[in-house]
């Protein structure tokens, strides 16, 4: 009795923070607070069979030994993933054959006793000389690791709270970064100097919310790295690369954003509320889709696989919701570690 | 001449009887023959007799007879011829006369030889007696001889019936001094000595053995009887001495008599309450000494219903509806119908009655029942707290004792409403009853442990009822062990019900370290709540959909302030307090109204609390949790409420004021509701 209360509490307090396509388009992988990723067959869930076992987990492992995973990110071979602790790399195939064992792992450098930072947030950037890893967490810096040789390559230094979000730009030369002291900063990631850029939204009228806190919680570059989508504490909004203001703001009343993407010609994001925000580039709201977590902290398209293509949305609950439509939910899966 | 005749006479005398000892009786004639002379001459006859030729005397005989005769007959022939010749006739007269004296002669010495012969016979004859007699002794003799040596052939002497060992065995074992090999070897009768005198020492060691032995076993068979003497005094002294332990009995708490007193009521109990009562005894012996058990209820009614159980089965219930017609004045159907509802949920007259107490001494009053009809036990409890005022402090606690809930969901999902056996159902609708759940108070609760413990399992649909005391015996530790944890537990809960409602969170000694010293928030309001009201806050629909809690469980209202900030908890107790902990609900209101489904920190505050209880579970604790997570909710509040000012530009209501290592972590931006109690800081899970 004691365990199955413990178990429906758990449960009902799971937050999945991060997600992640398989290489092949047919699986999500998806992480969540208790160190726990958790394999979905898209091919299943979609089939005009399923039902609600075709939504569960097919697989279930764990992936940190003690806390949470915020962030998965994948390789063609590869499924990274990362949070409180080490940075852990599993081959999607041992994961396919339901026995993954860490093919190796990095660990953010120690810096003194009472810190064990988190990582929030990893990207790959793949070259042709190299495939290198960039991760961004507590420790306020943004490591650089080369994947072939894991050597660690460079820290950006600078930033003065942990680091919530990375993204590459300029193919992979520079990179920008939000954070919890407010300012988005870009990099050139190469080198291991300052900030080339310090943006600071709170600090403008027009995105700032003061009640809301100053820290950037999410960070997004645009397809021909113009612009950057930014937004957390002050209001989501876009960013003339140029000219370092910002432009255009999207409104979310008393929520603060938690993920941005752009897709396609729009912009899709979540926070605070229960609903994924789906905007026009120029800030207005095209539509919301109401999500069964009532935050969000990662959406997913499928551009993989083209008749798997769907949008699926991970938040504080236990449940991935999956839009095949990108205007409503279609179904959800369910995060039940077997 | 007369002393001569006198001597002549007994001369005489002697004479005669010398005479008529050796004569003939012609006794008178010698009388007159005086003399000694006369002696010679008289017997000279007698010699002359000797000399005498008898033939001759004979021939003189007849001769002197014929010369008579033939006088005689010339005589008489003389006589008759007429001539009587006097002369011839005188002369044959005086010869014949004188013929007579030969005859007188004749005759004496006739007379003299028959003397003689007589005598000489005689003399032979007794001679020839005498010898015969001699024969006759000695044939006698010899014969009497011959008889002993006969007998004394015959006499078998005892030593032949003595069975002697055998020879060889005999020289093995005897002394050489009695078996004497040499001498006996060749001598057979000495062998036999030998052999005897062997056997008669054997026999007299064997028999002072055996006198010996017969004294002592005639002292023992008396030390035997003074012994039983003995015990046969003690029986009347046992029972006194069990008399007078029957205070010390009930001083000690050793009721060995009850015990024996109630195991002879326990025949009459029914085979589930049997059961039960057994299980329970045998488990109180071995392991629990805080456990009483009992034996209640009107043993003759039981006896007799024993006895007419065997009756009823065979009857049917028309035979019975016809008897009562018969003996009692006629029923109406609806008389009828009601006693046979009332029969339906009729109770066996005894009960056991189970007392299980607590180290402080709370008590636990259970008592057992068992419907005949529908064959389940129910049980009727009876709560007494140890201390009275903790009952009665708590207003909010009000109900927890009610011996209608106290023991709901002892195991999961026992609520103990519904009769556990399935054919009750048919049996309640054919009766007109309606469901069992409305005779509850009545008849007392069936859970489903009470069946365990009497060994009754009720399978599938339809299935008879088996009672297995391996099942009682199973369940007994862990139900026993539940029931006083549950009492515990209430009672724990009571008191911290108490002492909220006076504002105060009772936090465990041995945990005051895992919260910090200074928490500015207070517990301002605690209350009672219901589950309607619980449901109808539109922040709960997740958690109430989500299964997590039930209409069974208890729902309070807790109210925290500090400053301007609200914090409304809602806090769910579950039937199996503290198996399953408390569940709590936040809502904040401090500028805007805030709970789980808008922030996420109180989501997060909310897990603290909900999830990870178990830091706070310590041994002897866990009846303490309420009070103990209460402390933690108003910890992370005071956190809460510290980390969330986020316009540090204008004047900041609450300051910080406890050391945190990071105020925000993760895409979440958690807060840090861990205190760390050594170093005093709060960090991050």
């Amino acid at each position: 009795m004691q365990e199955q209360s413990l178990q429906s509490r758990q449960l009902y307090h799971m937050t999945i923070f991060t997600q992640c396509f398989s290489p092949c388009g047919k699986y999500i992988a998806a992480a969540n607070n208790y160190g726990q990723i958790a394999i979905f067959s898209l091919v299943s869930a979609l089939s005009p069979e399923a039902n609600e076992s075709s939504r569960l987990p097919i697989y279930c492992f764990k992936g940190c030994k003690e806390g949470a995973i915020y962030c998965l990110t994948s390789t063609d071979t590869f499924l990274i993933s990362a949070g409180e602790g080490d940075i852990c790399a599993w081959k999607w195939s041992d994961i396919h054959n339901k026995a993954p064992k860490i093919i190796w792992s990095l660990s953010l450098p120690k810096k003194g006793v009472f810190t064990n930072p988190e990582v929030n947030s990893m990207v790959v950037d793949k070259q042709e000389q190299a495939t290198r890893l960039l991760a961004g967490g507590g420790d306020n810096d943004i490591h650089i690791w080369n994947m072939e040789n894991g050597q660690l390559e460079n820290s950006l230094q600078g930033h003065e709270d942990y680091v919530h979000s990375i993204c590459l730009k300029n193919n992979g030369r520079e990179c920008v970064s939000a954070s919890e002291d407010g300012t988005v900063r870009i990099w050139d990631a190469r080198s291991s100097s300052e900030a080339v850029h310090i943006l600071e939204p709170h600090k403008t009228p027009m995105c700032g919310r003061p009640e809301m806190g100053k820290w950037v919680g999410c960070v997004a570059m645009d397809h021909g790295d113009d612009w950057l989508i930014c937004g957390g504490g002050p209001k989501l909004s876009t960013w003339h690369l140029r000219s370092l203001t910002p432009t255009a703001t999207f409104d979310t009343p008393g929520s603060c954003q938690n993920f941005v993407m752009y897709h396609e010609e729009n912009v899709i994001s979540g926070g605070m509320k229960p609903c994924v925000n789906h905007w026009y580039v120029n800030g207005d709201l095209k539509s919301q889709v109401p999500t069964t977590s009532s935050s969000i902290y990662n959406i997913a398209v499928n551009t993989v696989l083209d008749q798997l293509r769907v949008l699926s949305v991970v938040g504080n609950s236990c449940k991935i919701d999956v839009c095949t439509n990108f205007g409503y939910k279609a179904f959800s899966l369910k995060f039940v570690p077997s | 001449m007369a002393s001569i005749t006198k001597d002549g006479d007994k001369d005489r005398k002697k004479k005669r009887i010398i005479k008529t000892e050796s004569s003939s009786p012609d006794v008178k004639k010698s009388r007159v023959e005086p003399s000694k002379d006369g002696a010679a001459l008289f017997y000279a006859e007698e010699t002359e007799v000797d000399t005498r030729d008898p033939q001759k005397d004979l021939d003189l005989f007849e001769g002197a007879s014929s010369v008579i005769k033939n006088a005689v007959t010339d005589i008489q022939a003389m006589r008759v011829s007429g001539k009587m010749n006097n002369a011839v006739l005188d002369e044959k007269r005086i010869q014949a006369t004188l013929q007579f004296v030969t005859l007188k002669k004749m005759n004496r010495l006739s007379h003299f030889r028959c003397r003689k012969v007589r005598e000489a016979t005689n003399e032979a004859k007794q001679r020839i007696d005498q010898y015969h007699l001699q024969l006759q002794n000695l044939l006698y003799e010899a014969m009497h001889l011959q008889k002993e040596i006969n007998k004394c052939l015959e006499f078998k002497s005892k030593d032949e019936e003595i069975e002697l060992v055998p020879v060889e065995q005999f020289y093995k074992e005897a002394p050489e001094d009695i078996s004497k090999p040499k001498i006996t070897e060749n001598d057979d009768h000495q062998l036999t000595l030998s052999r005897l005198d062997w056997e008669l020492e054997q026999r007299q060691r064997l028999s002072k053995k055996l006198k010996e032995v017969s004294c002592s076993k005639d002292e023992i068979l008396k030390e035997i009887d003074t012994k039983q003497e003995y015990l046969d005094s003690l029986q009347p002294k046992l029972n006194s001495i069990l008399e007078a332990t029957k205070p010390v009995q009930s001083y000690l708490n050793m009721p060995y008599d009850e015990t024996r007193e109630q195991h002879q009521t326990a025949l009459h109990l029914p085979h589930p309450l049997y059961v039960l009562y057994m299980q329970s005894s045998a488990y109180k012996d071995a392991c629990d000494k805080y456990l009483k058990v009992t034996i209640e209820g009107d043993i003759h009614s039981a006896k007799t219903l024993d006895m007419s159980v065997q009756e009823i089965e065979e009857d049917s219930d028309s035979d019975n509806e016809e008897q009562e017609k018969k003996t009692r004045r006629r029923k109406t159907t609806e008389d009828r119908r009601s006693d046979k509802k009332q029969r339906v949920l009729r109770k066996h007259p005894l009960t056991v009655a189970m007392e299980i107490s607590c180290k402080e001494g709370s008590k636990l009053l259970l008592t057992f029942s068992y419907l005949l009809q529908l064959e389940i036990i129910t049980v009727q409890v009876k709560v007494i707290p140890s201390c009275l005022d903790a009952v009665h402090n708590s207003i909010s606690g009000g109900d927890l004792l009610l011996p209608d809930s106290i023991l709901n969901e002892l195991y999961p999902g026992d609520h103990g409403n519904n009769t556990p056996n399935p054919a009750n159902q048919y049996e309640l609708q054919r009766m007109g009853l309606h469901e069992f759940s409305d005779y509850v108070s009545q008849v007392g609760r069936p859970y489903q442990w009470t069946q365990w413990l009497g060994g009754l399992q009720f399978l599938g649909d339809g299935n008879p009822v088996t009672v297995r005391s391996s099942f009682s015996s199973a369940y007994m530790q862990q139900t026993i062990k539940q029931l006083r944890k549950r009492l515990k537990a209430r009672l724990a809960l009571l008191h911290q019900l108490a002492t909220l409602e006076r504002n105060s969170i009772p936090v465990s000694s041995c945990l005051i370290d895992m919260f910090p010293v200074k928490v500015l928030s207070r517990l301002v309001s605690w209350k009672r709540s219901t589950y309607e009201d619980f449901c109808s806050l539109d922040y709960t629909k997740n958690i109430t959909e989500g299964d997590m809690v039930s209409e069974t469980d208890i729902f309070f209202t807790a109210v925290m302030e500090r400053g301007s900030a609200k914090l409304t908890c809602q806090v769910v107790v579950g039937a199996d307090y503290p198996t399953v902990p408390p569940l709590f609900v936040v809502s904040i209101s401090w500028q805007v109204q805030r709970n789980a489904t808008n922030d996420v920190h109180i989501k997060e505050l909310e897990e603290e609390v909900n999830v990870h209880y178990t830091e706070l579970i310590k041994p002897k604790t866990r009846d303490n949790l309420l009070s103990n997570q209460l402390q933690r909710l108003l910890m992370c509040f005071d956190v809460y409420l510290e980390t969330e000012s986020h316009d540090l530009s204008g004047p900041v209501e609450i300051p910080k004021d406890k050391v945190f290592t990071r105020v925000a972590r993760g895409p979440d931006r958690k807060k840090p509701y861990k205190y760390i109690p050594d170093l005093g800081i709060f960090t991050h899970r």
